[in-house]
């Protein structure tokens, strides 16, 4: 296992460095010069000031240095500045990421509090009403998009009932209650997309599980079939629900972009949004590479759990 | 008449290998007729595929069927409810919504077939050689796919399209680069599903024949191995036709995908946000037409997945 994590870690590296080269390769695929796109003012006509941003910025050196500068930086955390609030880029970007963090990770507990029941329900009852009702609420629920399921969701709970607010963020640390209300809409929105991936999944999973024979030396043996379905079978079903969930986990960090904008979340995801609206590329460019590092890691975590629940992977 | 035994033998044995266009043609009408049946057995590929081909003969009729202009603006009429005349009744600027979710259907579809083609093209060549020749082209190609696939979300739709933003591009360009986006994202995806197909097939008898007739080694990963392992592409080809749907729609919201007049679903359903208070209605067209695409192909996915994979027979 040790040997494993440690190979895995050793794997990362070149996926990060290939990574941080196609992040890096980002800038230079915009039209016009790279003083344009850094320093942000167009048209810089004064060549004196332009050789001057050209050494501040090293690009007078040959573009393998400018990587490998522009590496050692990122490795030091800095990312150079906004282009729009000319702040620190990693101060910037740090202070988004805990709002999507706790609206990711609440939306996937949202999402496994539903799935994993109806999941479960609709294998166990198979080829009944109640499995046809979770197939196709599920096989729906993939199938409508996102934001338009948040848009009906403000329209109904915010405007027409006015149970709910239909925008920002409170940190839960400052006031539980205002941000638990604040968040319940974006959460839900996100959660039940995902309930309706993870449900398919828990249900399938589950129907190969109970045709196992473990499972009928269990029946056979005489233990109830409660015990049987929910101490053994569930178990072994549950492992490809936890590694998906962990999989959306990372792609959530990127993919709330357009819920956050919805939903005027100060997320990570909505931050590189105006960062695109504004043409403030180095953002960009820092935003993808810290949410692609995150990715990378969130799957390596995944796969040692993995690994942990599932001992018959180690022995392959 | 002095043949010997063994030309008569060889003779045969040509035959066997290369049919006349008669036995393909038959070949191919029983397999179509086999393949009609199998749809016509399976509840959910039925229902799907009936689905997808009313959206598919909407899109290809829609110049006949349309009332007005997609883009005609007519002050006159702003914001009506459905009624004979527009049948979804009109938009902020008075154009015919019923008009414009069938443009942009058209438009949509066409640019997720091609993405996901696009896609197909790049992804299965890569996995195969990848998954056939293993050694150091594997390790370096799956660590590609492995960075590839670590932008997660929109993310890198986002990037490709900011790109071609300030490359400042104009009328069809602009679906190019949705193409070229969407396709671009699927490669790794397909490149690892087809990976695993070929490792798994790679292992069995008929490869170690093919090896001992002598083919070469390409002949047998792309004519052998690969028509093996197509039927999970064609399953995740078919959900991911309408993933794409959900991605441009996507983008659109967020006013990244096509420019204003353009018929869009996504940008459609942006527009109708600032009048959902008073016309919700607006909002509920363009969201069903994506609702609807996407159903079906999912639908239609999920059936195919359930005829090709024997092993889920009994469900």
């Amino acid at each position: 296992m040790v040997i494993y994590t440690i190979n895995r870690i050793i794997q990362l590296i070149p996926v990060l460095l290939m990574l941080s080269i196609i992040v890096f390769s980002f800038v230079h695929f915009l039209p016009g010069d790279v003083i344009d796109v850094l320093a942000g003012e167009e048209d810089l006509q004064d060549p004196e000031v332009r050789a001057a941003l050209e050494k501040e910025f090293g690009l007078d050196k040959p573009i393998y240095v400018q990587y490998l500068v522009w590496l050692g930086n990122v490795l030091h955390g800095n990312f150079g500045k906004s282009l729009v609030t000319r702040r620190p880029i990693a101060l910037e970007l740090f202070d988004r990421i805990p709002a999507t963090m706790y609206l990711a990770l609440v939306s996937i507990a949202i999402a496994m509090v539903i799935s994993i029941p109806l999941g479960t329900l609709a294998a166990v009852k198979r080829n009944t009403f109640v499995d046809y009702i979770a197939q196709t609420t599920s096989l729906f629920g993939i199938s409508i998009p996102e934001f338009w399921f948040a848009i009906m969701c403000i329209l109904l709970f915010s405007l027409y009932l006015g149970w709910l607010p239909s925008s920002e963020y409170y940190s839960p640390l400052d006031n539980f209650g205002k941000s638990i209300k604040h968040l319940i809409l974006p959460a839900v929105a996100i959660g039940f997309r995902q309930a309706a991936y993870t449900t398919r999944l828990t249900r399938s999973s589950m129907l190969d599980e109970v045709s196992r024979e473990y499972v009928d030396t269990a029946r056979s043996l005489g233990l109830p079939e409660r015990k049987v379905i929910y101490k053994y079978t569930l178990r072994n079903a549950l492992i490809p629900t936890l590694t998906i969930s962990g999989i959306q986990l990372y792609q959530l960090l990127g993919g709330t972009v357009v819920i956050e904008t919805i939903f005027a979340w100060p997320g990570i995801g909505r931050a590189i949004f105006e960062a695109i609206v504004a043409r403030d590329f180095p953002l960009i460019q820092a935003g993808v590479l810290v949410l692609g590092t995150f990715a990378v890691t969130i799957n390596l975590l995944v796969d040692l759990m993995y690994r942990v629940l599932n001992p018959r992977v180690r022995l392959t | 008449m002095a043949r010997t035994i063994f030309e008569a033998e060889a003779a045969r044995e040509y035959d066997l290998h290369t049919p006349t266009l008669k036995t393909h043609v038959t070949r191919y009408w029983q397999g179509l007729k086999n393949a009609t049946f199998e749809l016509y057995k399976s509840k959910t590929a039925f229902i799907g595929a009936v689905m997808l081909l009313i959206l598919f003969v909407t899109c290809i009729i829609t110049p006949y069927i349309d009332r007005y202009s997609p883009v005609q603006q007519n002050y006159r009429k702003l914001l009506q409810p459905p009624s004979a005349e527009h049948y979804f009744g009109t938009d902020r600027y008075g154009r015919d919504i019923w008009s414009r979710v069938l443009w942009g259907g058209r438009r949509l579809i066409v640019i997720s077939l091609l993405a996901v083609l696009f896609g197909i093209t790049l992804g299965v060549p890569f996995g195969a050689l990848s998954g056939y020749y293993g050694g150091w082209m594997d390790a370096v190609g799956m660590r590609l796919v492995d960075a590839w696939l670590a932008i997660p979300g929109l993310l890198l739709y986002l990037l490709i399209v900011t790109v071609a933003r300030e490359w400042k591009l104009e009328g069809i360009w602009i679906d190019m680069t949705l193409i070229f986006a969407l396709g671009i994202a699927y490669v790794p995806q397909v490149a690892r599903l087809v990976r695993g197909s070929v490792l798994a097939e790679k292992e069995k008898e008929y490869v170690e024949a093919s090896r001992i007739i002598g083919e070469s080694n390409l002949y047998t990963a792309l004519r052998q191995i690969l028509p093996n392992c197509i039927s999970p592409i064609i399953v995740h080809g078919t959900i991911r036709l309408g993933l794409d749907l959900l991605i441009i729609a996507a983008l659109s919201f967020l006013g990244l995908g096509s420019p204003p007049p353009t018929p869009d679903w996504g940008a459609d359903l942006a527009l109708a946000r600032d009048h959902m208070e008073t016309k919700p209605l607006i909002a509920v067209f363009p969201g069903l037409a994506i609702a609807y695409a996407v159903f079906a192909f999912n639908l239609f996915g999920d059936g195919l997945r359930d005829i090709l994979d024997p092993r889920l027979v009994d469900r």
